[in-house]
């Protein structure tokens, strides 16, 4: 295995990096909701944004979706499906905390399970960020073919 | 160029994440069925969450916290924070995060002698705010607080008198 354009070229590295940032969080995120499932319902249903019926089924799908979100972008299998799924989540989540911040609640997060802190702008400066990044990794990611002959 | 772009990027992308939208959902119902603190697909109940919530913690209603309002026998206590709380809050209420119940304790208890009782209010059925404050004070020798459920949204939406700023 034999080291190839490393570090010669800035933007797949750096796609490189934010692809391996954006799997660490996601698969933490998933983690912590996949434990437990039922105060994530609550979080959801704190964002007053979902009917009551979507409610369970969001808090049962979601960490599943984060944590092969994460091995995607580990394995570089399937890259830019995941940054784009990535990227429509954060853009989701960063709607459902303006719509929220705006309304004035005073609600968890519930980002990284029941633990999370209180919504406000910083959450949604760091969900607007991990979007961006997230496009960024749609766009430039050159898999880890690239680096390794 | 910007059909090369789909072609190339986008089209690929979309399929990919089809995939990985179906295998998470698949996997996800599996092993919700199968774990020990499986959740009901669909059959979430606000109602009876709320229900939980008021069982364990002393609350009190709308009206009758108005009804104490009007006779000036109670204190409400913000719970929120300070920027929320300068934004708009019951009239005549004080803002007491939760951490913060140590620095008010000696007047608060004064007031509690004279008859006051204290409702504590947030904003949201589940914000932790109120109970944490209110617990706060129980623990320092003040028993007569309720809680008032998603009391800043309920007040509001009832047309009580609110204020905005420090007091």
């Amino acid at each position: 295995m034999n080291l190839r354009n490393f570090p010669r070229h800035f933007i797949p590295l750096f796609a490189l990096i934010c692809r391996l940032t954006l799997a660490i969080i996601f698969f933490y995120a998933g983690i912590e909701k996949i434990i437990n499932p039922g105060d994530f319902a609550v979080a959801i249903y704190n964002y007053q944004l979902l009917p009551d019926c979507a409610i369970n089924l969001s808090a049962i799908f979601l960490p599943w979706l984060e944590v092969f979100i994460a091995a995607s972008l580990v394995a570089g299998i399937y890259t830019r499906g995941a940054a784009l799924i990535s990227a429509l989540l954060f853009l989701t989540f960063a709607t459902a905390l303006t719509i929220n911040l705006v309304r004035g609640l005073d609600i968890s997060c519930g980002c990284f399970g029941a633990s999370s802190g209180n919504i406000s702008w910083l959450y949604l400066e760091r969900d607007l960020s991990l979007f961006c990044m997230s496009v960024f990794v749609l766009i430039f990611d050159r898999g880890w073919r690239y680096f390794f002959a | 160029m910007t059909k090369n772009i789909f072609s190339q990027k986008l089209y690929p992308a979309f399929r990919e994440a089809t995939i990985i939208l179906a295998v998470a959902l698949f996997i996800a119902v599996i092993f919700n069925s199968f774990r020990s603190n499986n959740i009901p697909l669909f059959n979430f109940s606000s109602a009876a969450l709320i229900k939980e919530q008021q069982a364990k913690i002393p609350s009190i209603t709308l009206s009758e916290a108005y009804d104490l309002y009007r006779n000036n026998k109670v204190i409400f206590i913000d719970s929120r924070d300070p920027f929320n709380f300068e934004e708009g809050h019951i009239a005549g209420a004080i803002n007491i995060y939760p951490d913060e119940v140590s620095l008010h304790a000696s007047s608060l208890k004064t007031k509690a002698d004279q008859g006051f009782i204290f409702i504590t209010y947030c904003d949201g059925p589940q914000c932790p705010l109120s109970k944490e404050t209110a617990h706060a004070l129980i623990l320092r020798g003040i028993p007569t607080v309720k809680i008032l459920v998603n009391g800043w949204s309920i007040w509001l939406k009832a047309g009580y008198p609110v204020s905005k700023g420090k007091k």
